[in-house]
């Protein structure tokens, strides 16, 4: 009698679900062909980007994308959220010619990489946008950026725009600098040192950075007195005679006399990516070498109302380079050359990168605007000046890590020179073995 | 008779060689063919490979983060090796020596296992080795070890160490319950008849549980080699962007000649480093081989 029961309530579940799926179906179906309808007449852009759909970035772009197609009704866009796995599913994809119409990434990938794969936007940045109020598209955007696009391609064409910028230059504590009384931000090496003195007197710890960003102090260093050219043949140099240059010992003696001086951080040789930023973060330290997402990046430990400065790394003493020699970059976008509605996919461009959504997107990513006339977020307000000051571009790293056999040697010296473990002469030794 | 065998044969073992051949096989021998070519992307096609030789394999030789790569999975397999296996052992030779407790303390050291790799080196990093209020910092003082105290232990010259206690924590629950399984198929009587001569407990660990482990023992030194060369989870976490002397694995070369560096774009050589898995591979088969060779097991039936 049991195993009945259990047999029909067996088979009425099974004819509900039946049913239950049946409709389901049916649902879907009808959906389907409605949807199919209406996005047959459409122009379809497919766009593959390098965030995340829960990332800041990816949420406001997303909101972007979705306030352009309400506008211009007769465009779908469909967004792949790659991530930052774009960097190896982006090239077997316009290999296979899949439908990829746009995408971004850095900069230097984008038109390095992919620029074979790139339509070149130089007549299309020429012409007036709904969001660019009647001016060219490129008398809106940061020269300097758009400039750097035109460097990295081989025939000097236009591969890319440029949006969501960055600079690498001295991310500091600007309360720190009221309470030491500081004024000016240092411009010279002489102004650094005064700085710092000025700092620990006050009692804060000067300096401090993280194993992933110790060659930008370095690589800044060397540049400024040699150049960012010297210091990618220093570090090609496969018999390691350049490293007797004097510009090493120099800059070798100048770290070393920041670490006899107590500037730097006692953990300056432990500090593991990110424990450095936090101790800016925490207000234990004042100064670190970084990108300018790092306000961002540690929004979490700061809140909004840290107050953020920016200063370009201070130029040394009959050195080459001058404070103007920065290194800048962004992420940016490409169109494929085999997209079918490239105006389309450039208005989209426009859309996002100025206006409206350029400033949100800014502030809500604590990052740098594209368009020259948008409001920074006050975190970045120095960097405005220190990017729009900019002369020349310099590499990630100044050229120290472009022999990435030979970088992280260099950077555990480096630790070990600011911790006070290795002298400048020693350091030298340790870089020649 | 045998004729009629045949087919029934191919027809049990087909499942399980056709998935060996496209599983592992195949990819062996595509992973050699590559590491004879200069390749830029991963998934370029064949035509776009450009034929170097043995270029690869000279070229590994001549890094020196290849070279300190090597020098840190010898040290990871020696040194790691020594601290996992004789704690291993020790813990299932009291484990199974009658404790009270036993599930409890077997349960308990091999929890970390359980925790994935990225959270428990970032508990490592983050907690532990904390320069201003870790773990060991804080004990150290209650202690009064003020020498141990102000150890920095992620230090250039230190992280390597650090990683290693940090991975062999890990490590050491799961060779304890394979030691353990091994132990309790050793029959009791083995040992009451040893206690009945008056040996003591290390007479009956070197005359017994030793000899007899010695299958064990050998499989564990495979199965410990093939974890060594898979290490890369634990050098990313103690170096999340770049790589550094001490933490550099040849899995992590590879990982680098293969996707490029995370800070700057740079050139890729994914031939480079098939040329390294293609060695690690080499190295997991001489060990296995030398174990083999080295490690008789006792004609013992029980």
């Amino acid at each position: 009698m049991k195993r009945k029961n259990v047999t029909v309530l067996l088979v009425v579940v099974m004819c509900c679900l039946n049913v239950f799926v049946g409709c389901q179906k049916q649902k879907s179906e009808e959906v389907k062909t409605v949807s199919k309808n209406d996005v047959s007449d459409k122009k379809i852009l497919e766009y593959w980007t390098m965030w995340n759909e829960t990332e800041i970035q990816g949420q406001v772009i997303k909101e972007a994308v979705d306030d352009f197609m309400k506008i211009n009704p007769d465009i779908q866009v469909n967004i792949t959220w790659c991530g930052r796995e774009i960097r190896k599913t982006l090239q077997p994809a316009l290999d296979k010619k899949e439908a990829v119409d746009i995408w971004d990434e850095d900069v230097e990938r984008v038109v390095k990489n992919w620029g074979d794969y790139t339509l070149s936007l130089d007549d299309y940045v020429k012409k007036p946008y709904p969001t660019t109020e009647g001016k060219a598209y490129e008398e809106c955007i940061n020269y300097n950026l758009m400039n750097l696009i035109k460097v990295f391609s081989d025939d000097s064409t236009l591969k890319a725009i440029p949006y969501q910028a960055y600079i690498t230059s001295f991310m500091y504590n600007k309360d720190h600098f009221i309470d030491a009384g500081i004024t000016e931000t240092p411009k010279t090496w002489e102004e650094f040192l005064v700085v710092c003195e000025k700092l620990k007197a006050k009692g804060h710890t000067p300096l401090t950075t993280d194993d992933a960003y110790a060659d930008a102090l370095i690589g800044y260093h060397l540049s400024r007195i040699k150049g960012y050219e010297w210091v990618e043949e220093l570090v090609a140099d496969e018999s390691k005679a350049m490293w007797d240059d004097e510009a090493v010992l120099r800059m070798a003696e100048d770290y070393e006399h920041l670490a006899s001086q107590g500037y730097f951080s006692k953990n300056i040789d432990s500090n593991i990516w990110p424990a450095g930023q936090q101790e800016v973060a925490s207000g234990d330290v004042t100064m670190y070498v970084n990108g300018s997402w790092l306000p961002n990046e540690v929004l979490g430990t700061t809140g909004p109302d840290f107050n953020w400065g920016q200063f370009s790394y201070p130029a040394v003493k009959d050195g080459v380079e001058t404070i103007g020699n920065l290194n800048f970059g962004s992420q940016c976008y490409a169109i494929n050359k085999e997209c079918e509605y490239p105006e389309e996919a450039f208005r989209l461009i426009a859309h996002i990168t100025t206006g409206e959504w350029d400033e949100k997107l800014a502030a809500s990513s604590m990052g740098m605007p594209s368009s020259n006339d948008a409001n920074w977020p006050i975190q970045l307000q120095e960097a405005k000046g220190v990017l729009e000051n900019a002369t020349e571009w310099n590499p990630y790293g100044c050229g120290i890590s472009s022999n990435i056999d030979l970088a992280p040697t260099i950077i555990s010296n480096f630790q070990k020179l600011m911790s006070g473990e290795l002298t400048a002469e020693r350091f030298i030794e340790e870089m020649k073995k | 008779m045998k004729k009629h065998k045949l087919p029934i044969i191919l027809m049990f073992v087909s499942p399980a060689l056709l998935c060996y051949l496209l599983v592992f096989f195949y990819p062996t021998i595509r992973t050699t063919f590559m590491s004879f070519f200069n390749i830029k992307n991963i998934m370029d096609g064949v035509h776009k490979w450009e034929f170097v030789g043995l270029d690869n394999y000279i070229a590994i030789w001549k890094s020196d983060l290849f070279v300190q790569s090597m020098i840190n999975f010898i040290k990871i397999w020696f040194f790691g090796g020594i601290i996992v296996f004789v704690i291993a052992m020790l813990m299932s030779v009291i484990l199974t020596s009658g404790i009270k407790g036993k599930s409890f303390f077997r349960a308990v050291i091999y929890l970390p296992n359980v925790v994935s790799a990225v959270a428990m080196g970032t508990m490592w990093i983050q907690y532990v080795y904390n320069p201003k209020y870790g773990l060991f910092k804080t004990l150290f003082e209650f202690l009064g070890l003020e020498n141990l105290a102000a150890i920095k232990w992620t230090t250039p010259d230190n992280i390597f160490w650090a990683m290693l206690i940090a991975f062999n924590f890990g490590m050491v629950g799961y060779f304890m319950l394979i030691y353990i399984s091994g132990i309790e198929r050793i029959p009791a009587t083995f040992y009451e008849a040893a206690t009945l001569e008056g040996a003591n407990i290390f007479v009956k660990f070197y005359r017994i549980t030793l000899p007899l482990l010695k299958g064990v023992i050998k499989t564990t030194l495979v199965l410990w080699t093939i974890s060594d060369v898979g290490f890369f989870v634990w050098s990313q976490v103690f170096s999340m962007l770049n790589p550094v002397p001490g933490t550099v694995t040849p899995m992590v070369y590879m990982y680098q000649s293969i996707f490029g560096n995370n800070m700057i774009v740079t050139d890729r050589n994914v031939g480079l480093g098939a040329t390294v898995g293609v060695l690690l591979m080499v190295i997991v088969v001489i060990v296995f081989a030398l174990t083999n060779l080295l490690i008789k097991e006792e004609d013992v039936e029980f």
